[in-house]
């Protein structure tokens, strides 16, 4: 009983949650020194541009007007966006080249590096030549693919002339209902490496010995995969696809150089038309409205994307 | 190679009122150093070569030898179109500037012409832009309304305003102020192959008289030989489109605004007009209907037509008399059979006036570039070495480096250009100069407003692009392009 009473009797005395903080704080002073410059730095090239892009959302920024020009006009940008076709066509082209991309990315990098976990002649030099396009400039792979991808002398079209299959070449990238899919096409073949290293990194976190025993146990070929390799992954997974997601949703170079956006706004995403909205049509109040919009989007996914990466942390602490 | 014959008729219609309209229309009064109502490839010939200049005597009045001073120095330079000779004589231009002035630090930069606006936006809103800039000419009046450069005449750099084309120093003036000097002043001319010509049943040393016959031709030539017929380019964001689509809009008797009048006033849009819409129809034609264009056109700018055209995969054009010296900077780099075959285009090359509308309208973009000195507060560092920034003004913009830094692909801006000893030996070296010197006259220079970058850089693209995929019908398109010029000029948000 006296243990308990003086159990009771100290906690009074237990500084409030803030107070504890702020002497955590305190506590750890110089590690908090040593990291300030980090902060500062961050929240001068983070933080204060954020804050000017929400504020100059609100403006009014008219092409034939310096920016400091501006006049507030509330959130009449906000609602000029959401009422305007444009934005919602580039926002479907948005989903549709994030999620096409991430996911088949995804799908395509994690198959291939099931493929390579398993050891035969040449696997090291399979990687090498599979992780190039990853490593090739973007911008240099946008030019290629645009020769490739030519509606007139481009050699997929040469080839498929050549091979009597057709008799023009095909329209890829200068044709409304191609053209995305096309650039998702790009986009897939320049990012599955990612998603392969990242998959074969987490292969080979799967314990062998489990595999080995549920082998002995009867489990085909699938039932290992699905009920030993794949739980192990599910968190390196949802990382590859937060990463992938985020990074498509950010992509800029190979749309703007392969195609600017056109024909006819039909493979303009998020990125690309808050870029000519700004600098081509010097709209910042509206590009900073839809740049609000897309970092809403953008730190949602990246919030998921921390709850991932702590998600895992707790585990390896709890084991 | 054959030269082609304009005969005396088709020149003496270039000296018409065309002429004294589009480049006389600011300075009726003034006296220039040549006789623009003598303007004609005789004209030029004649006084080529007959007086001497100068460069470092006069500019030292401007700027002393011995100026010790820095600058800082953006250009839309030369690029992947552009011939291997202007690429020396740029070279060559800032290698005597700096022995021309050993103690002034230049400190330059080249970006390309769908680049720089863009970057030079970007930078005066940081405050971080050169000291002086040469933009092209559709960027000069909105960043003068803007407030961000000093005036600049001629007068400021030794010269008169009456030694550069009227017309291009409307592309210079803001309410009544001038804000730079013009460095060039270019208009393209048409480029056909008289070979492709010939193997279509056309006449191989006659340009297509009227738009609608290069509608007709195109047709017949990608009919009978499988090929494009016209270099239709209709990328968005890219310069070539609106200096290619613009003198068809003109010629149909259309426009954006009145700009193609005398005196333009920019007070109605015209985009949506029977006449724009007819112009438009014919892009239509040729690229949906006849299908006897690049399909790549919606994603090509006219560097992408250049290797066409010398392939001989696509029989007409509008371009540069630079392009003929671009051939044969390609032929060289050529080898084997592909070395004869760009020899064979090269043989082959005509060059003739941009057809006319229906009416007998000509047109041509006037372009160009210009020169100008920016205000201190939106400059790195907060200052502007004004002599510094004059001395190199005053070099680009005399009569030997303004002719020969346009050498190949333009003309000088300052008009004292055209009598120097190196326009003679350029008549004599650049074939077909005196095809586009013939079109200066039908020269019309973009709307003088701030709004016109995004009108013919982002708009009258969207319109050819929404019209040719069929994303709406040519009448759609012309009249959203219509309203998207108008809620422009009204403020839009």
């Amino acid at each position: 009983m006296t243990i308990v009473t003086g159990e009771a009797d100290a906690r009074p005395r237990l500084q409030p949650a803030r107070s504890g903080l702020l002497r955590e704080i305190w506590l750890h002073r110089a590690d908090y020194a040593y990291v300030l410059p980090a902060i500062v730095v961050m929240l001068i090239v983070i933080a204060y541009p954020i804050y000017y892009t929400i504020e100059l959302s609100f403006f009014k920024t008219p092409p034939g007007l310096q920016l400091r020009d501006k006049t507030f006009n509330g959130i009449d940008n906000y609602t000029a966006i959401l009422t305007s076709d444009v934005f919602w066509r580039v926002t479907w082209n948005t989903m549709v080249w994030t999620v096409a991309s991430t996911f088949i990315a995804f799908v395509l990098g994690f198959a291939t590096a099931l493929a390579l976990h398993r050891d035969f002649i040449g696997r090291g030099i399979l990687r090498a030549v599979l992780i190039i396009p990853w490593v090739i400039s973007a911008v240099a792979a946008s030019y290629i693919w645009k020769w490739i991808y030519h509606s007139d002398f481009g050699i997929i079209g040469a080839v498929l002339v050549g091979l009597g299959l057709t008799d023009r070449p095909p329209n890829f990238i200068d044709s409304v209902g191609t053209v995305l899919p096309s650039l998702i096409v790009v986009n897939i073949w320049r990012e599955f490496p990612f998603a392969m290293i990242m998959m074969m990194a987490g292969l080979q976190t799967v314990p062998d010995q489990l595999l080995r025993a549920a082998t002995v146990d009867g489990a085909n070929a699938w039932q290992r995969f699905w009920h030993v390799t794949f739980p192990h992954l599910r968190n390196v997974s949802t990382v590859t696809i937060l990463l992938l997601a985020v990074a498509n949703f950010n992509s800029f170079i190979i749309p703007w150089i392969m195609t600017g956006g056109g024909p006819s706004n039909a493979s303009h995403i998020w990125i690309t038309h808050i870029y000519e909205l700004a600098f081509g049509r010097q709209r910042w109040g509206v590009a900073s409205a839809y740049s609000v919009l897309l970092f809403v989007i953008l730190m949602t996914l990246g919030y998921f994307y921390v709850r991932a990466l702590s998600g895992d942390e707790r585990k390896e602490g709890g084991a | 190679m054959t030269r082609i014959t304009l005969g005396g008729a088709v020149l003496r219609g270039a000296v018409s009122t065309a002429l004294l309209a589009s480049l006389m229309s600011t300075s009726a009064l003034a006296e220039p150093p040549v006789d623009l109502s003598k303007w004609s490839p005789e004209y030029v010939r004649s006084i080529a070569g007959t007086q001497d200049f100068d460069m470092a005597a006069d500019c030292a009045k401007v700027t002393p030898l011995d100026y010790k001073g820095r600058l800082t120095f953006w250009y839309q330079g030369v690029f992947e179109g552009d011939p291997d000779l202007l690429r020396q004589y740029y070279k060559d231009f800032f290698e005597t500037f700096r022995k021309t002035y050993p103690n002034i630090q230049l400190e330059e930069q080249a970006l390309t012409y769908n680049d720089l606006l863009d970057k030079f936006r970007t930078a005066l809103l940081g405050n971080a832009a050169p000291m002086a800039v040469r933009l092209q000419i559709l960027g000069g009046t909105e960043f003068a309304s803007k407030g961000y450069l000093e005036p600049l005449k001629p007068e400021d750099v030794g010269y008169s305003t009456e030694d550069f084309w009227p017309g291009a120093m409307k592309a210079v003036t803001w309410e009544g102020v001038t804000y730079g000097i013009p460095t060039n002043n270019e208009t393209m001319a048409f480029i056909w192959n008289a070979d492709i010509f010939k193997r279509a049943g056309l006449d191989p040393d006659k340009a297509p008289a009227t738009w609608d016959d290069v509608v007709k031709y195109s047709k017949q030539i990608h009919d009978k030989l499988g090929i494009a017929g016209y270099g239709l380019v209709a990328r968005k964001n890219a310069g070539n489109t609106p200096y290619r689509f613009m003198p068809q809009l003109w010629a149909y008797g259309g426009g954006v605004f009145d700009e193609a009048t005398a005196n333009p006033t920019y007070g109605e849009v015209e985009l949506g007009s029977a006449q724009s819409k007819a112009a438009l129809q014919a892009s239509y034609d040729m690229y949906v209907r006849d299908k006897s264009v690049p399909v790549s056109a919606l994603t090509n700018q006219q560097a992408d037509n250049q290797p066409l055209f010398v392939g001989g995969q696509l029989g007409m054009m509008i371009s540069h008399p630079s392009d003929y010296n671009v051939m044969l900077d390609l032929q060289k780099k050529a080898t084997g059979a592909d070395k004869d075959k760009a020899q064979t285009v090269i043989d082959n090359m005509r060059y003739g006036l941009i057809p006319t509308g229906p009416d007998g309208k000509r047109a041509v973009v006037f372009g160009g570039s210009n020169i100008h000195i920016l205000k201190p507060e939106y400059v790195e560092g907060g200052k502007v070495d004004e002599p510094a920034a004059k001395a190199l003004i005053c070099m680009w913009t005399s009569p030997e480096w303004s002719l020969k830094m346009a050498y190949a692909g333009s003309n000088p801006g300052n008009l004292n250009g055209f009598k120097t000893k190196w326009m003679k030996q350029r008549l004599d070296s650049i074939k077909f100069l005196d095809v586009t010197t013939s079109m200066l006259p039908y020269g019309i220079p973009f709307p003088a407003l701030p709004q016109a970058p995004e009108i013919m850089n982002i708009i009258v693209p969207d319109m050819l692009q929404n019209a040719l995929t069929g994303a709406m019908t040519v009448d759609q398109a012309a009249d959203d392009a219509a309203k998207k010029v108008k809620d422009l000029m009204d403020g839009g948000l």
